[in-house]
Order: structure tokens, then sequence, then C-alpha cells
């Protein structure tokens, strides 16, 4: 529709509130989302008095010499399975996660590990079930019938209907679907195109044993709420509350990051330069 | 009499538009959205609905309107502004058909006032300025089957507390039986958003069907016999309608869909720009900036810039628009020909599209429905439109699966509405819903101003959650707006949830907010509590 901010500027304001949120609200919990089958959205706070805490029993030194991670749990099935650690910064405050495998339910706990590799919970998040991402393997028919109140559920017996066919309509709709999904993206204007998540592929058919790696960069940072920030000569924009984040992938190769950040005056400026470099080697087997 | 048809088309319009209502401003840019909507799509429809009728020409519509546009629809601010807003355009439009008489854009400028023309009647004569009663008549009469939708079309998957999941649903349910005097059968859950479970909420609100994207059925588990061409229930017994991909891409296509068509209307030629400024700033906003004004007088023409378009010419597009229409019905009745004799069943090609596609996006959209719901009454047997309370009334015998996460936003899951550009929404939201279920447990018989500034708790809380203002910051249109309208309602509720804890409730700020944000005036906070959850939970 129209698009537009708002009126230009000369509109008194008429508008009750502040322009900002909380930048924290006081107390450790965390969040774990489901954003498609291969991925998911964690945010996290921890208070002063969490990290007090774990200090008293610790250390002073503890969140210097241990490893900050979010240990990634696989729960499917109701208990707490495998799981892989993911290296952060616990001031990042969130954080995209990548699993390997889809349709499986998964919980998180940001935490510590200690150089004598035991692990210190500081805060877990809830469970997400992902979708399974693909046609289902399960043949099985059930049949039922639904009065209009919901009065009656009738379980049917399926057994009239098996033996035509089953599950190949869904299998054949399916490549369908997925073709014309890829040649037609019904918001195909918008394109973060440093959002883009490609898809590993699990290797060679047939073969029993494989490995596939990848990975991408993601920058963050904060200053003012109103200062310009830019990347690499991008302007990035900055969240309401002065947080930024930018992910990146990340092909072998170097790479520089500038980043400048002015004040909304002109009159100030900061500048961190962070370069990268990827290497890439793979045994070919 | 007997069954001739093959199988059943159910068209599905997803009429939506966040809930914008700015009554601290004289004029209001957003509000624009509303008021083109109106104009372009919404009465376009019931104009179609009234035609077809006084025809005798039988046709069938699922039809979303969700609880935001039938709270705006019903709104005495929204509603003398929508007059204010037309009639401006039918004294341009009177004025142009004088400016251009001998001229290329003579019979464009003709149609824009007989246009308006047929607004200000069906606005005001049929519908003594409420359209709501338009709809609630082709309801009653069998030919609409009006849907609801979350309460502010918010993003289930996302939600953590099913108390807010319980919430959109119940409050969209209670508001639904407010305006159209009975429950709601049907839901379209905002963005075909769905996540495994949240049906036992529908259940419990008596609903008895939702919609799904393609993949929501295909990758569900067992998997489904007929694909998308039956619906299927939930172990709960809720039925989930899956979307037909083929129609859906005819239309929406950028490269192959119809709206492409050369000779139809140019969207992006408007006379805000094209007039003399002093001649069409009485037509602008206060600040008197050019922007459109919703009256376009060229067509697509071709590859051609801007300045290169064309005259429209509204009858050849009218033309092209009934071929459309017999080119759509000609697909479909062997597409369901052949689906016939593929699945040994009635298949049922279930096409859902927004409903602002229809006359806002494609300007001859109305048109091409008129034309199809005529052609499919008239000239075949094949196909027959349906409802899908009709379908489960004739077929109640569905396979039970359990349909996987999904949603009809691009790569088919969440990632609209949860990437770089909005995930900082979500902690502040979160946070919001939790409080608001303390509040709710913590109060369960508050009376006087504490259940007023409770219930305007919920309503700031209902407002932050729509889904738009993530799509929004998503898509880059609107984005300062959107943003704003998050961390204001937000920011509102942190307000009034500090007044209510401190037990120092100001009056005068929440009667200004209850002023502001008067969505919903039945709502009841206590549909925010763990109990009522629980209980539908149970219930379902």
């Amino acid at each position: 529709m129209t698009s537009s901010g708002k009126l230009d500027g000369k509109i008194s304001q008429p508008d009750s509130g502040s322009k900002t949120l909380p930048e924290s609200y006081g107390s450790t919990e965390a969040a774990l989302l489901p954003r498609d089958p291969n991925w998911m959205f964690i945010y996290w706070e921890i208070t002063g008095n969490s990290k007090a805490e774990v200090s008293r029993t610790h250390g002073h030194d503890v969140f210097e010499k241990s490893r900050q991670v979010i240990r990634v749990y696989d729960a499917t099935g109701g208990q707490a399975g495998r799981y892989f650690d993911i290296p952060v910064m616990i001031d990042a405050r969130n954080w995209y996660i990548n699993v390997q495998e889809s349709g499986r339910t998964y919980y998180c706990e940001v935490g510590l590990v200690l150089p004598d590799g035991r692990f210190i919970c500081l805060v877990k998040t809830n469970t997400v079930n992902l979708p399974p991402g693909r046609v289902s393997d399960v043949t099985d028919e059930k049949w039922m019938t639904v009065s209009a109140d919901f009065d009656k559920l009738l379980q049917l017996s399926g057994v009239e209907y098996i033996g035509k066919g089953s599950g190949e309509v869904a299998k054949s709709l399916a490549q369908r679907w997925e073709m014309l999904r890829s040649v037609f993206s019904r918001a195909a204007s918008w394109g973060v195109s440093s959002l883009s998540s490609h898809a590993l592929h699990k290797g060679g058919a047939g073969k029993n044993f494989w490995l596939v790696a990848d990975c991408e960069l993601i920058l963050y940072g904060a200053t003012e709420p109103d200062a310009a920030v830019t990347v690499s000569g991008r302007k990035v924009a900055l969240n309401p509350d002065g947080t930024f984040s930018m992910r990146f992938a990340l092909p072998d190769g170097n790479m520089d990051l500038p980043i400048k950040a002015v004040s909304c005056d002109g009159t100030d400026s900061r500048e961190i330069e962070i370069k990268v470099t990827r290497t890439t080697r793979n045994d070919g087997k | 009499m007997e069954n001739k048809e093959k199988g059943y088309l159910a068209l599905v319009l997803h009429a939506h538009l966040p809930f914008i209502r700015h009554p601290e401003y004289d004029d209001f840019l957003e509000e624009d959205w509303y008021f083109e909507a109106m104009c372009e799509t919404y009465i376009p429809l019931l104009d179609i609905y009234e035609r077809l009728t006084g025809e005798s020409a039988d046709f069938r519509v699922p039809m979303s309107l969700t609880p935001p546009l039938c709270n705006m629809m019903s709104d005495e601010l929204l509603r003398e502004r929508f007059r204010r807003y037309y009639n401006q355009r039918l004294e341009l439009a009177e004025k142009e058909v004088h400016r251009n008489r001998n001229t290329p854009f003579h019979d464009v400028s003709e149609m824009y006032l007989r246009k308006f023309r047929r607004i200000r009647e069906l606005y005001e004569d049929y519908y003594h300025g409420n359209i709501l009663e338009g709809f609630k008549k082709f309801q009653d009469m069998g030919k609409l089957e009006i849907i609801t939708c979350g309460a502010t079309h918010g993003f289930l998957p996302l939600e953590i507390r099913k108390e807010a999941v319980y919430a959109q649903v119940k409050i969209a349910a209670d508001d639904y039986k407010l305006r159209f005097g009975r429950g709601p059968r049907g839901i379209w859950l905002a963005e075909c958003a769905y996540n495994p479970g949240d049906e036992v909420y529908l259940k419990a609100n008596g609903i008895r069907y939702f919609f799904l994207e393609t993949h929501g059925i295909i990758y569900g588990s067992p998997r489904p016999r007929y694909g998308v061409y039956a619906p299927v229930y939930c172990p709960s017994g809720v039925a989930a309608f899956s979307r037909d991909m083929e129609s859906a891409h005819q239309v929406w296509s950028a490269e192959m869909g119809y709206p492409g068509d050369t000779r139809y209307r140019e969207f992006y030629r408007d006379l805000g720009y094209d007039l003399d400024y002093d001649y069409v700033k009485p037509y602008l906003h206060q600040d008197g900036v050019r922007r459109n004004v919703g009256m376009k007088y060229y067509k697509i023409t071709g590859k051609v810039g801007l300045n290169a378009k064309a005259p429209y010419n509204p009858a050849e597009a009218r033309e092209v628009a009934a071929s459309h229409a017999g080119n759509f019905m000609f697909n479909r009745e062997r597409q369901i020909e052949h689906l016939n004799g593929f699945l040994g069943r009635k298949p049922i090609v279930v096409s859902m599209y927004d409903a602002e596609l229809y006359g806002h996006w494609w300007y001859e959209g109305p048109d091409f429905l008129e034309f199809l719901f005529k052609k499919l009454h008239y000239d075949q047997k094949t196909v027959k439109m349906i409802t899908p309370s009709e379908y489960l009334e004739r077929h109640p015998d569905n396979q039970v699966l359990q349909p996987s996460m999904s949603s009809w936003g691009d790569k088919g899951y969440n990632e609209v509405w949860l990437n770089a550009s909005n995930d900082w929404m979500y902690r502040h939201l979160h946070k919001a819903v939790e409080r608001m279920v303390d509040m709710a447990n913590r109060f369960p018989n508050a009376d006087g101003i504490l259940k007023r500034a409770l219930n305007q708790c919920g309503r700031e809380l209902m407002l932050g959650m729509s889904s738009d203002w993530a799509f929004l910051m998503t898509v880059g249109t609107a984005k300062t707006y959107s943003t704003k309208r998050f961390i204001d309602h937000s920011n509102r509720f942190i307000g009034l949830y500090e007044q209510i804890m401190g037990n120092r409730i100001e009056e005068k700020y929440l009667a200004d907010l209850e002023w502001r944000d008067n969505i919903f005036s039945h709502i009841d906070y206590k549909v925010f509590s763990t109990g009522a959850q629980e209980r539908a939970a149970k219930a379902g």
C-alpha cells in the first residue's frame, strides 16, 4: 500500500511514551524459537546477580578462564540425549543456531565450560519442535469422521483405503511445490542477502560415513541508539536499543570489516576494524 | 438433484489490515491503507456479490475478515474519515471528467466518477456506513462463509506461552460473535502459520477448520493419501485445508501471473504526481507532499519507463479480465477432471489469496472474480464452488494426520517474521505476555479502575502482537511506522503494568490510552489467565 514513515516532521508530537524499549528486564532467562527445519533463534538475559553468584562459587575469574557456550541438546522423545556446543560471547544476548537434523526436539543452555571440562549452566530455554521439512516416512493411514459440533469423533478403519499407491501423491506434490517455491517467491522484494542460510547437503549417497561442515560470520555490536553506523561503508540499521548485528556468508579468503559509528550531531566518531581469514581444507574422500 | 460435478473449488480470500487509527492526528497517512482497500477491494467485492445475487448467479466464497479489520469497519471515527476520503475523490473525479473532455483520458476519468459514485451509493444507501452489514447479509444468504483470524493477526508459532495463543483465538471468536451473531466455523491462522497442537484452542472455541500452506499437509505425518486435494483431520478432529499451488501460481507469479498483462492498469503512475500541484493539492495530505491519490490513467503498456506508458482503456482491460477468468476456469476444469480420475475421489482445490490483491494491487481483480463466478455458474458443470463447511458436511470422512509447522511466507516457515531486522522484538513481546498472564492470575476478580487498566493492558499487548509489524520491518516498507507502533504498544503496556503493580493507576493516562487504542471494546483480561488456557486445552 502507500508506503511511508510518518508525515514529514511538521506535525507536533501528540504522542505518549518514550522511543526506546528497556535494555533488560532484570531477570535471568532465555527463550528458543523455531525458524525453519534447520535453524532456531535463541535470546537470553543473564543478570549481574546471576553472574556474581557464579563468580562466588567458581572463582572471580571464572568468566575469563572458561569457554562461553550455547549447549544445544537434542531432547527428542522427552530426554536430553546428544548435545553440541556453540562458542559465543555471553554479552551477545542472542544467536541463530543451525542444526543438522530437522524434525527433532531441541533446547539450549547458555553457560560456561570450565578448563577441566565441567559445564555450568547459567540459563536454560524452553524446548522447540522443529518441522521435518520433507515427506513423512510413515504411511499407515488412519481415518476419522467428525460431526459438525465435534460431538462425535469416530475413528474409522483404514482397511478399505489401503493398497492404492499410498503416499505417492504426497511425494509428487512435494517435488512440484519445491520447484515452484524455488522459482517464484511471494515476497521477492525482500532480500537481506546476508541472511542466506545455504542448506548443507549430505555427502554422497550410499556411503555410511560422512561429514559436512560450513561456517558463517556474525558481526555484532552496540552504540548510541541515534548514531549512524557503517560496516564496510554500508549503512547498518540499528535496533531501537542501539545494538546491531549482521550475518555474512564466509567464503575462503580474507575479509576486512571496517566498522564506523558517527554520533548523531556528527561531532564524534569511533572506528573498529575486524579482519577475518578463512581457509578450508577438505581431505577429498 | 444429481451431483454432476467432478470436484470442488474453494476460492479463499483473506482480508486483513493491521489496526491503524490515530485520533491524535486530524489526518494520518497510514490510515489511507484502509481507505484505499475500502475503495478498491472491500466495497468492489460487495458490489460483485450484489450484482451476482441480483442475477441469481450462485457463488461461494470463504472469506476472512480479521478482527482488526472488523474493528476498523465499525469504528465511528474511521467511518467519518472514510466519508471524507471518498468525497474528496468523488469531487476530483467530477473535475477530471470536465478537464479530460476530448482527450484520450476521457473514458478512464468517466470510469472513476462512476466507481466513486457507486462506492457512495453502496456505503451510504445499502450499508448505512457499516459495510459489515453487507458481508453479514451475504453470509446469512449462504454465499459467503466469513471466517475469523487471530485477534490481531498474531504469528502463533513464535509465541512461547500458550496463554497468548488461546487469547488470540478466544478474543477473535468473541469479537466475531458480536458482529455476526454466531460463532466462527473457520479461522485463517495469520500468515497461514501453524504450530502443531495449537488447533486445540480452535476446537475449544467451536472452530472446525483452518487453512495451511501446501507443505503443511504434504510434510504431515503419516503421508496424506490425497495430497492437498482433500482436507485432513488433526488428531483433535479439527480439519485443515491446504493450498493448491497451481492456481496460486497462476495468479501470484510475477512473470506468468495474470496481473502483469500489459493492458491492465499501471499501479505506479498516479494522478497525485501527474496533475498540476495547485490543482491536486486539496486532495493530498495536509503536509502537501505529492503522493498516490489512487487514481491512475495509464496501462502497464510493457517494459517501458513510467513516462512512456499508454492511456488506460477500461473496456479493453475488462475484456482481458474476462479472458483470464475463462483461462482460469478452463485450467481448474482440466485439473479437477485429472485429479478426479487420478485420486478416485472428488478433489477440492483450495485457492488462497490476499483479498487486497484483487482491486488494490491488481486493479481488474474484482472484474476477474465476477467473470469467473458467472462463468462457473453458467458455463460448466465440472467444478462446483464450495465453502469448507459445506465440504465437511458432504464428506465428513477424512484422513487423520499431524500437519507440519509451516507458513505461507517466503521459504515456507518463520523466517520472514524472525530475522535480523525484527528478532529484537521477541524478548519484549514475550515479557509482556508473561506479565499479562501473571496479572490475570493475580487479579481473578478486578473491578473499577483496576479492571479498566488490566483490559487496556490486554489491548496494548494484542496490538503489539500483530504479525504486520515484523513483516513490514522485513520487507522494509513502512519500517519506521511499524517499528514505532511496536515500541509504542510495548511501552504503553509497560507503563500500565508498572502503575498496576505499584498500585498507583493514573486515570488520565489510562483514559488517554483507551481513547487511542480502542480496539476490542468488550475485551476481558481474564482471557489471559492460565486457568482459562488450561481449561481450553482440556476441552480440545
